[in-house]
């Protein structure tokens, strides 16, 4: 029941009632539309830092110099609307007598008297709250932007309900329209399967042993994107040392780290060819000076001998040093000319034409070893790549195959291509000797290494065949067992 | 006294022996192309009267490196009941190379193709000595 409801008021409680209205701490304000009256009590005058009567009680007043223009229209909507609209508490500006426009609420209320219609209302100051929230508003945006800007979700996991409660942000970042409720195991679930187990041991561990983390991974959002995220948590103790919350973040670091990712394989590119040329100087060096030492060493062997049939032999080891020495630097050559090679454009090369111009000049070999060889390059029939390496690469394993078949049995060789994702694969198997990978694994692509007394030997062709992969961003992988067989695998691309 | 050359390239090989047999340095010179074909013949029973005194040892080599010989050798010296000097033999100037070989105890010295003169004629009379003072101490070698 209201205050006013179901009393009939004395003149004298009317004059009491009149005390309490202007003691109170907020302003009412009265205006009859008919004879156009207005009146303000004590509270309206004071609420707005005037004495009673300091300022004229007028409409004039009101709507030119106390209610800031902007608020008027809301103000005279509030005022015409229906009087059964129970109109929401109106927030306008008025103007105080010393400091300046303050925030403030009034309520608008209709009746009617036998004098005509009565509006009527309250004013209290909300300046105060009213800033906070103007200030709080703008904070939540400032700390929300921010947000965006560092693509930074936040989230908290209660370690004994298991609940999650995650930011705007977060949901942001899993590209999730509808904040929908996720469980822990859902928000794992949008990592890449093969960091799931990390970030679920990572959060366990943080529960268990209180140990934080702090994880680079990468993540699957809803609509299909593969980004890398930072994952960081913290555990957050009782009284007793007990993991009670996680509270953590995920920040897109996408770009930073596929720019890190990409500096740190061209490093690892570097090293290698750094180390590459290194030993290609050490060997180069090595072969040179061998065979000139040789020549030296015979030369003068040859002054000091008087013997006919020395100086013959002698001669012959002359003529086979010189062979040896043409045969060294064309090795060279061919080396350097990978490099320079690089530079020549790559066309589209069709595997079976060079695989089957490759057979038909190794045709002789092949029929003397009655080898079978069978290919299949269906699956991925051509590739953008440099000519001139697709054909040395290839030749080089098939003659390798020939090369290295077993006495015991007839060589069996197998070609095939194929295309995952981004890059396109050949595989090159035989069923030759073999090699011990335990002993020759790390030295098979070495320059000058040679592992069986086999006369054509000269550790030239997979040395070779390696460079020209590498040199166009492929990798060469070699499996191998001794009396088996051997198997390549190479990423050309 | 016995010589011993381990190293696959045949000119280097004819080489050595012709000039030890110019030197009229008084040695029987055996050879191998790799390091297992002379680990077979070392510790084949039948050969240890006629084993060397010294071995020259490559380090490129197919099939079984010098290196590999030099572990190998660590094993079955205790077995072979003489004591072989082991020089190492190569064209490798790499630093990489020496400086493992002067870490290995079986290895005397680390020595560049081709061999000099002066070299070959202070470590033939170093193992000559050597072999005197034990027939001296012993009076049979």
């Amino acid at each position: 029941m209201s205050f006013s409801e179901g009393h009939k008021f004395s003149e004298d409680s009317k004059q009491h009632l009149a005390q309490i209205i202007d003691n109170i701490n907020a302003g009412i304000w009265e205006y009859n539309i008919t004879t156009k009256n207005i009146k303000w009590s004590v509270g309206f005058y004071t609420v707005l830092g005037y004495e009673p009567d300091e300022i004229e009680c007028s409409n004039h007043t009101f709507f030119e110099h106390l209610l800031y223009h902007q608020d008027k229209p809301a103000f005279l909507t509030a005022l015409n609307s229906q009087p059964s609209n129970s109109t929401q508490p109106l927030q306008i500006r008025l103007l105080t007598k010393a400091s300046g426009y303050h925030w403030f609420e009034s309520t608008v209320k209709k009746y009617n008297d036998e004098t005509g219609q009565i509006i009527y209302g309250s004013i209290i100051n909300i300046n105060q709250y009213k800033q906070a929230q103007i200030q709080a508003a703008h904070n939540d945006l400032f700390y929300s932007e921010a947000l965006k800007i560092a693509k930074l979700g936040s989230w908290e996991l209660n370690a004994l309900t298991m609940g999650l409660s995650l930011s705007k942000q977060f949901y942001d970042i899993y590209e999730l329209q509808n904040q929908v409720r996720l469980s822990l195991d859902e928000v794992i679930s949008f990592f890449e399967p093969p960091h799931r187990p990390v970030i679920k041991n990572a959060i366990d561990n943080a529960i268990e042993y209180c140990q934080p983390y702090d994880l680079e991974l990468l993540f699957r959002s809803a609509k299909n994107n593969v980004i890398w995220v930072r994952a960081k948590g913290i555990p957050i103790i009782n009284d007793f040392g007990k993991c009670i919350t996680i509270r953590g973040i995920i920040q897109d670091i996408d770009n930073k780290k596929r720019k890190n990712l990409a500096l740190e394989s061209s490093l690892n590119l570097l090293t290698d060819q750094n180390r590459r040329l290194q030993n290609f100087a050490y060997i180069v060096s090595h072969n040179l000076r061998s065979h000139a030492g040789n020549l030296q060493f015979m030369v003068k062997l040859h002054d000091e001998t008087e013997l006919p049939d020395d100086k013959a032999e002698i001669l012959s080891h002359i003529k086979s040093i010189s062979d040896s020495l043409s045969a060294t630097i064309e090795h060279l050559n061919e080396i350097v000319q990978i490099q320079t090679e690089i530079t020549n454009e790559r066309t589209v090369v069709d595997f079976e034409t060079v695989f089957k111009n490759i057979i038909s000049a190794l045709k002789s070999n092949i029929d003397t070893l009655e080898a079978t060889i069978t290919y299949d390059f269906s699956r991925c029939p051509q590739i953008h790549y440099i000519p001139a390496y697709m054909e040395s690469i290839l030749q080089n394993l098939l003659t390798n195959a020939l090369k290295y078949s077993s006495l015991e049995r007839k060589p069996v060789i197998k070609c095939h291509t194929i295309k995952e994702r981004n890059h396109i694969y050949l595989f090159f198997e035989d069923n030759g000797i073999g090699i011990d990978m335990e002993r020759y694994g790390d030295k098979m692509f070495g320059m000058y290494k040679t592992f069986h007394q086999n006369p054509d030997a000269k550790g030239i062709g997979l040395f070779i065949t390696r460079n020209q992969i590498e040199a166009l961003g492929g990798t060469i992988k070699v499996d191998s067992t001794v009396n088996i067989g051997t198997k390549f695998t190479i990423r050309l691309v | 006294m016995g010589v011993c050359l381990i190293d696959d390239d045949q000119v280097y090989t004819f080489g050595f022996k012709k000039l030890i047999n110019l030197r009229g340095l008084n040695s029987r010179v055996i050879n191998f192309r790799d390091g297992s074909q002379a680990i077979t013949w070392l510790t084949n029973p039948h050969n240890s009267h006629n084993l060397p005194d010294v071995i020259f040892l490559d380090i490129n080599m197919p099939n079984m490196d010098g290196w590999d010989f030099i572990r190998e050798f660590a094993e079955i010296k205790s077995q072979l009941g003489k004591k072989i000097t082991i020089y190492m033999l190569s064209s490798s100037i790499d630093l990489n190379d020496i400086y493992r070989a002067k870490k290995i105890t079986d290895v005397a010295d680390y020595i560049f193709k081709p061999i000099n003169e002066y070299q070959l004629n202070s470590i033939f009379a170093n193992i000559q000595h050597g072999i005197d003072n034990r027939i001296f101490k012993n009076g049979t070698i």
